[in-house]
């Protein structure tokens, strides 16, 4: 019976000041959705210094550099998920994108091809979820422009990193997106700082869509490992403010003993169909 | 200073409208001759006793010419005139005898600014231009850019350029606290007519010895600094500035690429954040391998490194396999607090450990070009 082909949402992750967390909020937005049995693929477009293998502990054979090439070369008969590396852990799986391993690859990467890999991985997901670097780039504002949902991410030093995330948002609002698709996420809230929640709202002009608590320790640890906290501590503490942010973000309510949906679902089914795994 | 102008200008309309600007300058301005032929000039000029001498030299000989009035005219300052101002023949200008430079025609702003940048200390001719880069974002460079810059300046008191390259958003105007008329954005725009002179009015001073040519205050004017114009503008500074810092965008980009390779050192600058930053940064430097003078022109930075000692910086270049320049302390208090209330850490705690590390760097920069025998 065929069906109304239907496409994922994007989720971009965005800041205008870097070391926010981009990278470890969206390895753990993918590592939950596909807990809850979703398909998953996370893309890393820092691509010249991107740390999503790293914080996975992925050692890719293919990237974005090769999804390029085939494009390249094939057209529209390429098939990007060819390209793709899947994380596994304790049966929850997604697929990584990686960033290219030479940084000469990395330079070399055009934003039209970008955005047809994002374009043709959104007919096999549910979710596309993308990393970024810090930079209103060329690359950057076309997958933007493409995201179903922008998660502006950024935390709260000093003076300076304020004005420049008060700059950002400003910004993206002159992109003159709907409203709603943009959504401002402070993370490491209770960290060390001199300046009242308060005074930032002001400077800002605007509240948060969600906020993170400060755990470095925990945040560090789960680098070091290669594991998301939603996947090892996600009902305490950072890990589950995490999850608490997906819920939201992905319009599923909350619920304090939440189901593994893994074996549930059938999104879970197809997914495995899909790349040929039990 | 009472200037007694002597202006040589081959053209007559050309000579006409300079000696307006000349008078109109103010009443330290006399002009007191001009003349359309230099023979004329150097033959006769010397009866008016002029210590300011505008010379054209847009013609063969120009080089020459400005010898010959060095030595006609001892003690007086030559600024030359010309139509289009061009990086490459500065040394040679400089090496004749020239102070400095002014594109005709001039207003006479211009030529005010003219003397006050170049009439004390000359033009730069042997400027050092260091660029700063990261691999990622966060690398604590702004503020080490800042706190050098106050550094060079206040102790060789020489001119210390800062360009903030960093185009989507003005962090340098944030850290020294300023509102700029002029950023690089306007600079880029204008520098097809401008000369140093011109140039320099788009720096803003923060001190008698540092300028800041600012960064855009929106990242929507990325797009409006052309690779050539921002190459034009770091060659044009080394003309006013002895030592120019550029703070570019992280990663290789155009912008960054462009000044590293116009720079005699390229500063690689990593914060270690208990991440993979190591391997950033070992990537990035593979990179600038490919330069022959790889092993002069590029240094290592980390910043907030604890404990901040000399084990700890041997066990960095040990696990990097290459040397280090220097480490930076953890400041982070200091230096927020400081950008708080937009002032520079150094000013605060000249006994710290940052203050130290800063001084450190700035010596082997100093050291670098001023090679002197202690007697015994």
């Amino acid at each position: 019976m065929a069906e109304i082909e239907q496409k994922g949402a994007i989720v971009t992750f965005f800041s205008t000041a870097s070391s926010v967390g981009k990278t470890l909020v969206s390895t753990n937005l993918a590592a939950e959705l596909a807990r809850n049995g979703y398909r998953v693929c996370l893309l890393d477009l820092d691509l010249q210094f991107g740390d999503v293998c790293n914080y996975l502990q992925l050692m890719p054979e293919s990237t974005m550099a090769d999804a390029q090439q085939a494009f390249a070369v094939e057209g529209s008969d390429a098939h990007v998920e060819e390209y793709l590396t899947p994380y596994e852990h304790d049966g929850v799986v997604f697929y990584v994108m990686a960033n290219p391993s030479l940084l000469e690859e990395a330079y070399n990467i055009k934003a039209d091809a970008v955005k047809r890999v994002v374009q043709q991985l959104q007919t096999m997901f549910n979710y596309v979820v993308i990393d970024t670097t810090s930079m209103f780039s060329v690359l950057n504002l076309s997958m933007l422009d493409i995201s179903t949902v922008v998660v502006f991410l950024g935390i709260v030093d000093f003076i300076p990193t304020i004005k420049n995330m008060k700059s950002g948002i400003d910004t993206l609002k002159k992109l003159n997106y709907d409203r709603n698709k943009l959504r401002i996420v402070l993370n490491r809230s209770n960290a060390k700082t001199r300046i009242p929640m308060d005074e930032v709202k002001g400077i800002l002009g605007e509240d948060f869509y969600h906020i993170l608590p400060n755990d470095f320790k925990a945040a560090n640890a789960s680098i070091k490992s290669g594991v998301p906290l939603v996947l090892s501590h996600g009902s305490d503490g950072l890990g589950l403010a995490l999850r608490e942010l997906v819920y939201r973000s992905t319009n599923q309510h909350y619920e304090e003993e939440y189901p593994d949906h893994s074996e549930e679902k059938s999104g879970g089914g197809l997914f495995h169909r899909l790349f040929g795994k039990e | 200073m009472a200037y007694r102008v002597l202006l040589v200008e081959r053209n007559r309309l050309m000579l006409e409208q300079l000696a307006q600007a000349v008078r109109q300058a103010g009443d330290n301005f006399q002009l007191v001759a001009r003349y359309q032929a230099p023979s004329d000039a150097l033959g006769q000029g010397v009866l008016f006793k002029p210590n300011l001498i505008l010379l054209d030299i847009d013609n063969k000989e120009g080089i020459k010419q400005i010898a010959e009035f060095n030595r006609g005219y001892p003690g007086a300052t030559i600024l030359c005139l010309s139509e289009n101002w061009q990086a490459a023949g500065v040394s040679q200008l400089v090496q004749a005898g020239a102070k400095g430079y002014l594109v005709k025609p001039f207003t006479p702003e211009e030529l005010q600014a003219a003397v006050k940048t170049f009439a004390k200390s000359g033009m730069e001719v042997s400027s050092q231009v260091m660029t700063f880069f990261s691999p990622k974002g966060k690398s604590g460079k702004t503020s080490l850019i800042a706190n050098l810059a106050m550094t060079l300046g206040r102790r060789t008191k020489e001119q210390v350029g800062v360009i903030d390259a960093d185009l989507q958003f003005g962090d340098m105007a944030v850290f020294f606290n300023l509102t700029p008329q002029a950023t690089i954005v306007e600079a880029a725009h204008d520098v097809s007519f401008l000369s140093p002179v011109t140039l320099n009015s788009y720096f803003v001073p923060v001190s008698d010895y540092v300028h800041v040519l600012c960064g855009t205050a929106e990242p929507n004017l990325i797009d409006n600094v052309g690779i050539g114009d921002f190459e034009n503008i770091i060659r044009m500074a080394r003309s006013l500035y002895r030592y120019i810092l550029i703070d570019v965008p992280p990663g290789f980009n155009p912008t960054s690429i462009a000044a590293s390779e116009l720079s005699d050192t390229v500063y690689v600058v990593t914060m270690l954040n208990g991440g993979y930053e190591l391997q950033h940064t070992r990537r990035a430097l593979e990179i600038f391998k490919d330069w022959k003078d790889y092993d002069e022109r590029v240094r290592t930075v980390f910043t907030r490194v604890s404990p901040c000692d000399m084990r700890e910086k041997q066990k960095l270049e040990q696990e990097l396999g290459e040397p280090v320049e220097t480490i930076v302390p953890n400041a982070y208090q200091v230096v927020s607090e400081a950008a708080d209330n937009g002032s520079m850490a150094m000013d605060l705690e000249p006994d710290s450990e940052l203050a130290k590390s800063i001084n450190r760097l700035a010596e082997h920069i100093i050291g670098r070009h001023r090679i002197r025998w202690d007697k015994p």
